[in-house]
């Protein structure tokens, strides 16, 4: 029945996350330590949390530097992954450097760039937005790399000049590959957002997770964990609807069919 | 020692063999070499000459890989000879333009567009209003036999109905010259019979000129007013063919004109002679 099927598959992820805390709950209880609270106890500590000024003040500032790092990352990447991917010399050009600051992790850059521009929001920014730049300069290489040649003679045969077949022939047709880049990108700035936050404590949920951690209020500590992973997860399902609606002629266009009922 | 150049050999060079005076394309002494990774010199195309007249269909027809595709390439101005030139009404061709369009094997739709966004994209690009250009579009998906497909995007259709969107695509910036390179070649038998039939319809009704890439035999004879034989290696003319048969041609009664026969049967065997079973590919 189609309307069982269509019901399973929206209760499936609230299933699976009841699961999850079926099972810390019960392997807290099981474990009777301090410092592993119990699920129920991780959750009563979220109000308090969200409603404390301090802390929601600290929250909304993450969420500003990591809005701003990415969106300066993908407005940056998208065309230089584009031109590498249809430029040999642009390629050729920027290959070098990235290859040299892919393997780094980008937080262990932070203790140079806190060095140079301190512990503000600039740094924070930044650290993010080299994080989210690689995998969307990436994508967007990979994708316009694949475009292909004929289609892009057919737009020059109609007259679009090399920018505009750039613009309106490569950027649509790699979309679905720049949109995946883009997916990673922004669970990479979640993740450097925190991590950032961490290294230079000063401001953000990151720094309240590690001064609740440093006072031992261990219910604490795991609250902001479910509400970083809450927001991770509100954040790639919003992406996912948008890239789903933006590429929906590229998709294939059924489920496959797990049975022939 | 430093070779120098002959120039006997330009003088000697023969001319565009019965140029006529109508001739919309003209290429002259056209060779293309590629330089492929062994560091060995690939000779694609040898010192081609050939002058299409104006309004008619002409099908280059050769054995795989002898050339058929870069020769409409650089026709197309997608890529530039390493000697001679191509030119159209007397101008040389130095890259695609909207006087020239293209249709591949590939269809090479855009896949982001409908069927009519696909249609009417080469004329907004020429600047043709929106409505306007809607309408014109509408009118030749229509002549191509998609009415009702015009929201759909590409991955929703067929390959012979692909194959319909694009030369519709084409046909929509009303090129002088169709440069078609194998467009039936991945369809079935059945749908390829019915896109070639459809394809002489509407030739016939503004005999456009056509430039046609094929390695069918019965496909170049049936579509044809003269066939340009290639044989390979290097790539050179063998033999141009005029077919005098009758227009409007009608399928069912060509296959039974013995002088239809006769064409097929005679360039089927010069193709074997060009291409002969176990020869080097
Ligand atoms: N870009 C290229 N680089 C190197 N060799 C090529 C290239 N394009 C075509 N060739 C070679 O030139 C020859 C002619 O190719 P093509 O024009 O595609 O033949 P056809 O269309 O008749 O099958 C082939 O041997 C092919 O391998
Ligand atoms: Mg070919």
């Amino acid at each position: 029945m189609i309307s069982l099927a269509a019901f399973a598959r929206r209760a499936a992820p609230v299933l699976a996350c009841v699961g999850l805390l079926a099972m810390w709950q019960a392997a807290s209880l099981a474990l009777k330590n301090d410092s592993f609270p119990t699920a129920i106890e991780a959750i009563r500590a979220i109000p308090d949390i969200l409603g404390d000024k301090e802390a929601l003040i600290n929250i909304l500032a993450s969420l500003r530097r990591m809005t701003i790092g990415f969106g300066v990352a993908v407005l940056v990447s998208i065309p230089l992954g584009l031109l590498m991917g249809r430029s040999r010399a642009v390629a050729a050009l920027f290959n070098p450097l990235l290859m040299v600051i892919y393997p780094v992790p980008k937080a262990a850059l932070m203790p140079i760039i806190m060095l140079w521009l301190g512990v503000g929001d600039i740094t924070k920014t930044l650290v993010i937005f080299l994080g989210v730049s690689l995998p969307v300069i990436y994508h967007s290489f990979e994708g316009a790399k694949a475009v292909e040649e004929k289609m892009l003679w057919s737009g020059a045969a109609m007259g679009l000049s090399p920018a505009q077949r750039l613009v309106r022939i490569v950027l649509p047709a790699a979309l679905p590959e720049i949109l995946t880049g883009c997916r990673t990108g922004l669970v990479l700035a979640l993740i450097t957002m925190i991590t950032s936050e961490m290294i230079a404590r000063q401001s953000g949920a990151g720094n309240i997770l590690f001064n609740a951690l440093d006072m031992g209020q261990y219910d604490t500590v795991f609250a902001m964990i479910i509400i970083v992973g809450a927001m991770g997860i509100c954040l790639d399902a919003i992406f996912e609807r948008v890239r789903a609606r933006l590429v929906r002629w590229s998709e294939p266009q059924f489920d496959m069919p797990l049975s022939f009922s | 020692m430093k070779v120098v150049p002959s120039r006997s050999s330009e003088w000697v060079r023969p001319v565009t063999p019965q140029k006529p005076a109508s001739a919309i394309i003209e290429i002259e002494g056209v060779s293309q070499v590629f330089q492929t990774s062994a560091r060995k010199d690939h000779v694609a195309l040898s010192d081609i000459s050939l002058a299409i007249e104006e309004g008619a269909f002409v099908s280059i027809l050769g054995p795989s890989g002898c050339g058929k595709s870069t020769l409409l390439y650089v026709v197309g101005g997608f890529v530039s000879p390493t000697r001679g030139s191509a030119k159209i009404k007397g101008r040389t061709i130095t890259g695609p333009g909207p006087d020239r369009g293209p249709v591949f094997q590939e269809f090479a739709l855009f896949p982001w567009k409908t069927v009519l966004g696909n249609v009417m994209y080469g004329p907004r690009q020429q600047g043709v209003r929106a409505p306007e250009a809607e309408a014109q579009s509408r009118a030749l998906i229509e002549m191509v036999g998609l009415k009702g497909y015009e929201n759909f995007y590409p991955k929703e259709l067929s390959g012979g109905m692909k194959q319909r969107v694009a030369l519709a695509r084409t046909l929509a910036y009303h090129p002088e010259v169709l440069l078609m390179d194998e467009p039936f070649g991945a369809l079935d038998a059945h749908t390829r019979t019915r896109l070639q039939n459809d394809l002489l319809n509407i030739w016939e009704r503004d005999r456009k000129t056509v430039l046609f890439v094929t390695h069918s035999v019965d496909e170049a004879v049936f579509l044809s007013d003269k066939v340009v034989m290639m044989s390979k290696s290097p790539g050179r003319i063998r033999e141009v063919i005029d077919i005098d048969l009758p227009r409007p041609r009608r399928r069912s009664e060509l296959l039974l004109d013995p002088r239809y026969q006769k064409y097929v049967v005679d360039i089927e065997r010069m193709f074997d002679e060009t291409d002969p079973v176990g020869s080097p590919s």
